[in-house]
């Protein structure tokens, strides 16, 4: 067996700018999950039965089948139904971000059930809609409670865009694919790629640690 | 004011109340007591519909319900105090006592803030504009759970056990601002434990037992001559 430090030395740069990729996928998908996970969250506790039929399906459906197929149902399969190809960037991001959306949904529809019902009623019985309600007094608070699962939902859609690399996307996995292809430092790479990953889910459980102690602050009940 | 007939709520199979009619008359402060699952809570939140009613009729200043417009029509209308406060814990006390009016009246924050400010030194909490709720003590919050409350310039207050959640010396604090409340000629509905209120402050008495208004009247008449048997033995146990 060899092991090759120069490889990796030779190889960091090209990983981290891919890192960069993968880092750019992760954000640009979690604020697209949580824009639609707010809205699915809500609606899955809607007070109208064909919104919170529609929410439920919706989470159901990608929750319950592989973010592998649903990125290639939308790399591979939509294209087919409009006859138009799908920037692998737009597609990844909005596979990882539909997919994240899902499971964000129900991250806030359990944050809105936390809060006590009291404050819908006062919110109500101050002649505000149910809307408004939800989103001054509601929502707002919901939204310190759900900050450590909305952070494990984060490290685990940026280990998720991994997968994007089978639609030839050049995030931090596909660019150690490629090097490898053109090395054969599976060892040396492969370790690389783990430990960069290892290095960006670590940063941001410390973030979000510092972020649920900063906004704790006004919500001791 | 306001004009129940025929009011009943049914819990499932459950029948809370079994047909309520009042008349309440501006100025009037009606004070309802009665035993622990007697209505009296649900009585009152059928008022702005937090519970809605399974039969009967609301008139409430003259708008009968009979959708969601309506109902948050009413609801500015008929301030609520509870129990457990509820403020909101993520807002100052100013926040919490301007967000409606800006909300629902669609008013100025200067006049907003404006506004806020005259009450929560009417209720004596003038420098406590900037605190967070849970900074507060329990009798504090309740006082500007009521200014909230005042602030949407309610034609109507309904007040569900206020002192309840209180420590017993806080109690007197909340007491006093409801005191000047009925002084300056608010209408007002309060579900309370606290007999001395009722007596000196009330203008009407309500005892509430089992779903039915069993006996109503001049308070002082009621507390020194109570003609109903139950009221009788629920008076003889709390005073």
């Amino acid at each position: 067996m060899t092991f090759s430090f120069d490889l990796i030395a030779t190889s960091i740069p090209l990983l981290l700018t891919g890192a960069a990729v993968t880092i750019e996928i992760t954000v640009l998908s979690i604020a697209l999950g949580i824009f639609i996970g707010l809205f699915a969250g809500v609606a899955r506790i809607s007070s109208v039965k064909i919104v919170r039929f529609a929410a439920a399906v919706y989470v159901d459906f990608f929750r319950g089948t592989p973010l592998l197929v649903q990125i290639f149902i939308i790399y591979f399969a939509l294209p087919v139904i409009t006859g138009q190809r799908i920037d692998p960037f737009i597609a990844a991001i909005a596979g990882c971000g539909i997919n994240s959306g899902a499971y964000v949904a129900e991250i806030f529809r359990a944050g809105i059930e936390s809060i006590d019902k009291g404050q819908m009623e006062a919110g109500r019985s101050l002649g505000m809609t149910w809307l408004q309600t939800m989103g001054y007094i509601i929502v707002p608070q919901a939204f310190r409670r759900v900050i450590p699962p909305l952070g494990n939902e984060f490290i685990a859609l940026l280990k998720d865009s991994s997968l994007v690399s089978v639609i030839g996307f050049e995030e931090l996995t596909r660019r150690g694919q490629l090097i490898i292809a053109r090395t054969y430092g599976a060892l040396e790479i492969w370790l690389s790629v783990a430990v960069i990953y290892l290095i960006m889910t670590l940063t941001i459980s410390r973030l979000v640690a510092y972020l649920e102690k900063r906004w704790r602050i006004n919500d001791k009940r | 004011m306001i004009n129940v007939k025929g009011l009943k709520k049914s819990f499932g199979e459950l029948e809370i109340l079994k047909g309520i009619d009042i008349r309440v008359k501006p100025r009037e402060v009606v004070v309802i007591i009665g035993p622990s699952g007697s209505g009296k809570s649900t009585f009152l939140r059928c008022i702005n519909y937090l519970e809605e009613p399974t039969e009967g009729e609301i008139i409430v200043d003259g708008i009968k319900i009979s959708g969601e417009a309506e109902i948050n029509k009413v609801r500015a209308e008929v301030g609520m105090v509870f129990q457990r406060f509820n403020l909101f814990p993520h807002m100052t006390v100013l926040e919490n006592i301007i967000l409606a009016p800006m909300k629902v009246r669609k008013l100025p924050r200067e006049e907003c803030e404006k506004t806020a400010r005259e009450l929560l030194s009417r209720v004596g909490l003038a420098d406590k504009e900037s605190a967070y709720p849970e900074q507060l003590s329990g009798g504090q919050q309740q006082r500007v759970a009521i200014a909230r409350a005042l602030a949407m310039n309610p034609k109507l207050m309904l007040f569900d056990e206020p002192t309840s959640a209180l420590d017993p010396e806080l109690v007197g604090e909340v007491l006093d601002v409801m005191k000047e409340l009925a002084k300056s000629g608010m209408t007002m509905i309060v579900v309370t434990h606290e007999m001395g209120f009722a007596r000196e402050v009330g203008t009407r008495l309500i005892f509430m037992d089992g779903g039915y208004i069993v006996e109503e009247g001049n308070p002082k008449e009621i507390f020194e001559n109570p003609k109903e048997e139950r009221t009788k033995a629920f008076l003889s146990k709390v005073l």
